[in-house]
């Protein structure tokens, strides 16, 4: 069977390179051909970009459940590297458009860090001035997330309840196995 | 040996988050009268405005970074002794030797504790009353 040139270049489109953001990192870009991804449970990513700097990351933190001040600082970390990389990359600050994923409560019974987590973020992109324009905090569900940074394009796959728990058990392992997708939701 | 609360503070940084941070820090250390700018040319016209004994600054800022602000500090007779802490995101050698050659009382690396803050406070005023 004969294919057309465009159907040709389609079939062997590159795929976006990957690129897995762990807990307590996070990664700029400002390729087009770069996915940033992440699995979140009581942990929040934000994703922020500067649509006119062409420019995107991701960042992947869990306050350490202290609490007062002690246990904000190191989400105050996480964000303020992030926004920094992005401005030594040529975004500004009051362009940057922020998308916040994560802090699920995954087990009953216990503090919500999840929800601490949301808050924090919450308060954070609220008290820099930063646009919110979207994303999915708390649930009882982990979440894969792939955020496509110079688009801002973000897509959200919840994990399995059951699933959820063997992530949450399994990320305090070196190696967190791969798990079952159960449908995914693509935001904005 | 002073009492904190003799003592004017400024702190200088971009991220209004991390300025609560270490006002609320500065706080918990008994010290009473703080102020705020976002960048280093806001601190400085704060510093020409009122005695200030310490600044706290970080050094990634807009218009004027934290290094500026030091240098500006340092070669204005009327300020130029006031303390000063530099606020790191990382142990960055280059930048604290930078910061040493230009004056820097010492440095903070972020993110940090208020033991560390005091530490820090009081390797330059002594132990706080």
């Amino acid at each position: 069977m004969n294919r057309t040139p465009a159907a040709h270049d389609h079939a062997y489109a590159a795929e976006p390179r990957k690129i897995h953001v762990i807990q307590g990192e996070f990664h700029v870009a400002d390729d087009d051909d770069v996915v940033l991804t992440t699995i979140l449970g009581s942990c929040v990513a934000a994703c922020m970009r500067d649509p006119i700097a062409g420019v995107g990351g991701m960042n992947h933190f869990l306050l350490p459940g202290e609490t007062g001040d002690a246990g904000l600082r190191y989400g105050v970390q996480s964000m303020e590297l992030l926004v920094n990389a992005l401005l030594r990359k040529g975004a500004r600050r009051e362009r940057l458009e922020v998308k916040l994923f994560g802090g699920a409560h995954l087990f009953d019974g216990l503090s919500d860090v999840g929800g601490q987590n949301s808050a924090f973020a919450e308060r954070f992109v609220r008290d820099e001035g930063l646009v919110y324009v979207g994303g999915s905090l708390r649930g009882d569900r982990a979440r894969r997330i792939q955020f496509w940074p110079v688009s801002g394009r973000a897509r959200q796959i919840l994990l399995a309840p059951t699933e959820s728990k063997v992530f949450a058990t399994e990320r305090r392992q070196p190696v967190v196995k791969p798990v079952e997708d159960i449908g995914a939701l693509e935001l904005f | 040996m002073p009492a904190p609360s003799s003592l004017t503070c400024l702190v200088v940084d971009d991220q209004q988050t991390m300025r609560s941070l270490v006002r609320s820090g500065l706080q918990q250390l008994g010290f009473r009268t703080i102020y705020e700018a976002p960048d280093g040319e806001e601190g400085l016209r704060h510093m020409l405005a009122r005695p200030i004994h310490l600044v706290i600054s970080d050094y990634n800022m807009p218009k004027l970074d934290g290094l500026g602000l030091l240098r500006a500090i340092r070669s204005h007779p009327p300020i130029q002794k006031t303390a000063f802490i530099m606020l790191t995101g990382r142990a960055d050698k280059e930048l604290v030797q930078r910061a040493v050659q230009f004056g820097v009382n010492n440095y903070l690396v972020k993110p940090f504790t208020v033991g560390t803050l005091k530490e820090k406070i009081e390797a330059i005023f002594g132990v706080l009353a």
